[in-house]
């Protein structure tokens, strides 16, 4: 009940879409569990039980996964598909963040789950030797935002690199005259699973100089402005997958002209 | 015992000329060692025979004339050149049999030895075989560096750890000279082979996903840097290289002309070598097989195996030759090519879950452990490198998983600010690699990739020349991530190997 109330609060600012969505939303810190499925490269699958309700879930679509040895923060919402691949239900979107609190390692058989095999996620980047197309205009004041796992400033893997590639092929096209890289920190803390968790106000400034000094390396030339806020409030951003906490932990690229 | 097919062994004339086989203790003319300043001509195709086959370097557009070229004349006080640590017999690195042939043939007067860096400290007695073992029994030159780290990429770096000497076996890490009190730190490393240039400096992506930027830019053209060179990426371009070589190794106290840097970097994008023939089962161009230096001259660098020619399926052909070609080769040739296909197959497609490897378990997001091959971080097509800058902590030169050894020094590493990722606040090392260029903590223990190719005529292997031969490699990934391969796939991946 209290997560319920807590979850209404948080997406207070959010569209129709994703409040009618919040009732199924999922948050919990617990100590993952690898299975050793076998389906091929990157086939593994990673369960989290909620202690709170017992469910143990299926996390492994995280675009940032686990690490057996620490605790994850668990954000998600169950799959539509009600396929069990993992011997569990999934949580699809869904994001774990590893915490700094260490666990024991466990590791389970694949007991005759077959774990999925790789697909490229859809957050995917061409090499350098394929042209992008040129982004239709038109060309105005453009903001494109950048999301990190819970607390860090580390630049996700077939997420991030995607969302910049896009902003990048706009950007150039588009030659503003400078950007201004925001970094967020959703800096008010809550409790999850008794744990009390909020980010580090530094790392919305270690997020703006992470995507800033990546736009200089991208964009050579162009003039980038750095600025942070905490406190940062949910968006309804569809790159988010609709999760309110990931929309929290952002750094937007504003394109100024 | 039957002979290949006869176009297996059709080699340039140049080569031919050239082409002398094995043995090579003296007596060889030309000498398979090249001595700095000779004045040889290097032919536009030159086959050297090692253990397992004939490796092949090309040189496009040669024959080259080496006489006053700066990669073969002695350009510094110790009367050593470029070449005397990059062979073309070795595939332009150098082998541990090299070296000790060397010193046994000069009684250790060769300039390979030089004190500065051919020794295991220049404080030792020079004339004496134990003041050079680590160059002589593993193939290892001293590498100099600067402590504390000042600067990565042009930004001012403060090191988010701070390094002790735990141990000292050869005198270079403490003294009044040396070691991190005197503002140095030495480490031991093999060279590495410089040939097939164009592939370690191909940039496949706009990202480097280990360290979650996009990749830097080169100083001098401002075009992205491919990230891998050097086993701590210290240079991040072949000029930067070349000057790093020429103050420490030449010991030159003259900077590089622009003129030399022109000659020299022109001469290392034009160099290719690979194995062209192996023992076991002839040309490696030959019976549908596609591999071999030619091709790797001729093809594009740079691409993921994964979403295009996927890596060393060169020997496909190999797999299933056709009757008639397979009609010419004895049991035992048939036998071996067989090997090598398979071998490269349990490269692609035997998983094994990847551990507490900084660079792939952590920070990019995989998930420790990760389900993967050999391939997931030797990558790119035809090379084996990785595509993204492949700075990667496998555990060879870092405790618990590197082997116990009693003549590196060993370094106790303390993370000042977040605990490393997998080793927790202190680390000891033999070499913390690319940690001593970022000066992150979570760097420490990361290696560069090296390419794959020529590895048969330049053991031992990895950066400290942990694994003697090819077994020695595939048997350290089986202790460090519990493969469980097969005699036959163990076999088949040193097959492999001794091919590429
Ligand atoms: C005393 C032996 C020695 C001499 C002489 C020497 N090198 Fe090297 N070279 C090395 C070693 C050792 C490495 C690896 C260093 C490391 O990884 O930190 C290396 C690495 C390189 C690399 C990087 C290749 C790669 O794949 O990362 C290049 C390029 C290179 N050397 C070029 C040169 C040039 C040019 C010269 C002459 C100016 C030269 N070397 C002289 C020992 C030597
Ligand atoms: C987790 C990433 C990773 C995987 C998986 C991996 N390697 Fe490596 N490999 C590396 C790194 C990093 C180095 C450089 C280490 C060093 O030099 O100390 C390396 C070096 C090598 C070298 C040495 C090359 C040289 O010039 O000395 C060989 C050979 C090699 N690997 C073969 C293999 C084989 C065979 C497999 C599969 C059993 C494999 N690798 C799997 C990361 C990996």
């Amino acid at each position: 009940m209290k997560r319920l109330a807590l979850l209404g609060a948080l997406c207070a600012a959010t569209t129709a879409q994703a409040a009618q969505d919040t009732g199924a939303l999922v948050r919990f810190v617990t100590c993952p569990v690898y299975r050793d499925t076998d389906a091929g490269r990157k086939s593994g699958c990673w369960l989290a039980d909620d202690r709170d309700t017992g469910q143990r879930w299926d996390v492994t679509e995280s675009p940032y996964k686990p690490d057996w040895n620490f605790a994850v923060l668990v954000e998600g919402r169950p799959s539509a598909n009600a396929a069990q691949p993992c011997g569990s239900p999934a949580l699809d979107p869904v994001r774990t963040s590893r915490l700094d609190i260490p666990c024991t390692r466990h590791m389970i058989p694949a007991e005759g789950f077959p774990g999925r095999r790789y697909t490229l996620p859809r957050r995917n980047i061409g090499p350098l030797s394929v042209a992008r197309p040129v982004p239709p205009g038109p060309y105005v004041a453009r903001t494109f935002p950048v999301y990190f796992e819970f607390d860090k400033d580390f630049l996700v893997y077939q997420y991030d690199d995607w969302l910049i590639d896009n902003a990048v092929t706009w950007i150039r096209a588009a030659r503003p005259k400078k950007l201004v890289v925001t970094g967020y920190a959703a800096t008010a803390p809550e409790t999850v699973s008794g744990v009390k968790l909020a980010e580090r106000p530094e790392v919305a400034k270690e997020r703006a100089e992470t995507i800033a000094e990546t736009m200089r390396r991208l964009v050579p030339g162009l003039a980038v402005e750095t600025k942070w806020k905490t406190a940062a409030k949910p968006t309804d951003d569809p790159e988010a997958d609709g999760l309110p906490w990931q929309s929290q932990r952002r750094a937007e690229i504003r394109a100024v002209f | 015992m039957h002979l290949l097919p006869q176009k297996s062994f059709v080699v340039p004339l140049a080569a031919l000329i050239l082409a002398v086989s094995g043995g090579a203790r003296g007596g060889e003319t030309p000498d398979r060692w090249w001595a700095p300043g000779e004045g040889r001509v290097l032919p536009a195709a030159l086959d050297y025979a090692n253990e397992n086959g004939t490796l092949r370097t090309l040189t496009v557009g040669g024959p080259l004339d080496t006489a006053g070229h700066p990669f073969f004349e002695p350009l510094g006080k110790d009367g050593r050149a470029c070449v005397t640590c990059h062979q073309p017999a070795d595939a332009m690195s150098l082998s541990a049999a090299s070296a000790q042939r060397q010193w046994d043939r000069t009684d250790g007067k060769d300039p390979l030895f030089a004190a500065y860096d051919g020794s295991n400290c220049p404080t030792l007695p020079q004339d004496k075989r134990e003041s050079h073992s680590l160059l002589l029994d593993r193939g290892l030159i001293r590498i100099e560096r600067p402590w504390p780290t000042k600067s990565f990429n042009g930004k001012p770096v403060k090191p988010d750890f701070t390094i002790e000497v735990v141990r000292d076996p050869n005198g270079c890490n403490s003294g009044p000279q040396y070691g991190p009190q005197a503002g140095k730190i030495s480490v031991y490393r093999r060279p590495r082979p410089v040939a097939n240039m164009k592939y370690l400096l191909a940039v496949g992506f706009p990202f480097d996903p280990k360290q979650g930027y996009a990749l830097p830019l080169d100083p001098d053209d401002g075009k992205p840097q491919s990230g891998n060179l050097m086993a701590d990426n210290r240079a991040g371009n072949l000029r930067i290289q070349m000057e790093d070589a020429a103050n420490t190794h030449l010991q030159m106290l003259k900077a590089l002309t622009a003129a030399q840097r022109q000659q020299l970097q022109d001469f290392e994008l034009r160099v290719f070598t690979a194995m062209q023939v192996t023992n076991g089962g002839g040309a490696v161009d030959s019976g549908g097989a596609k591999a071999g230096p030619a091709r790797l001259r001729d093809s594009e660098p740079g691409a993921l195996g994964s979403i295009g020619e996927p890596v060393w399926s060169e020997f496909k052909g190999w797999e299933k030759m056709p009757a008639d070609e397979a009609a010419m080769l004895t049991p035992e040739q048939l036998a071996f090519r067989q090997s090598v296909a398979r071998g490269a197959r349990v490269f692609r497609e035997k998983m094994f879950l990847i551990t507490d490897t900084a660079g792939i378990n952590s920070r990019i997001g995989f998930g420790n452990p990760v389900r993967n091959s050999c391939v997931f971080c030797h990558n790119m097509s035809q090379m084996g490198n990785d595509v993204a800058p492949g700075q990667v902590d496998l555990g060879t030169t870092t405790l618990p998983f590197a082997d116990p050894w009693q003549d590196l020094p060993l370094f106790r590493v303390t993370c000042t600010g977040r605990p490393h990722p997998h080793y927790g606040k202190v680390i000891y090392t033999y070499d913390p690699g690319f940690g001593l260029t970022s000066g992150k903590c979570a760097d420490v223990g990361k290696i560069t990739l090296q390419s794959m190719r020529g590895l048969s005529a330049r053991a031992p292997y990895f950066s400290n020349g942990l694994a003697k031969d090819l077994r020695g490699v595939v048997d350290y990934y089986e202790r460090r991530y519990s493969i469980g391969y097969s005699e036959q796939e163990k076999q088949d991946l040193v097959n492999l190997m001794s091919a590429l």
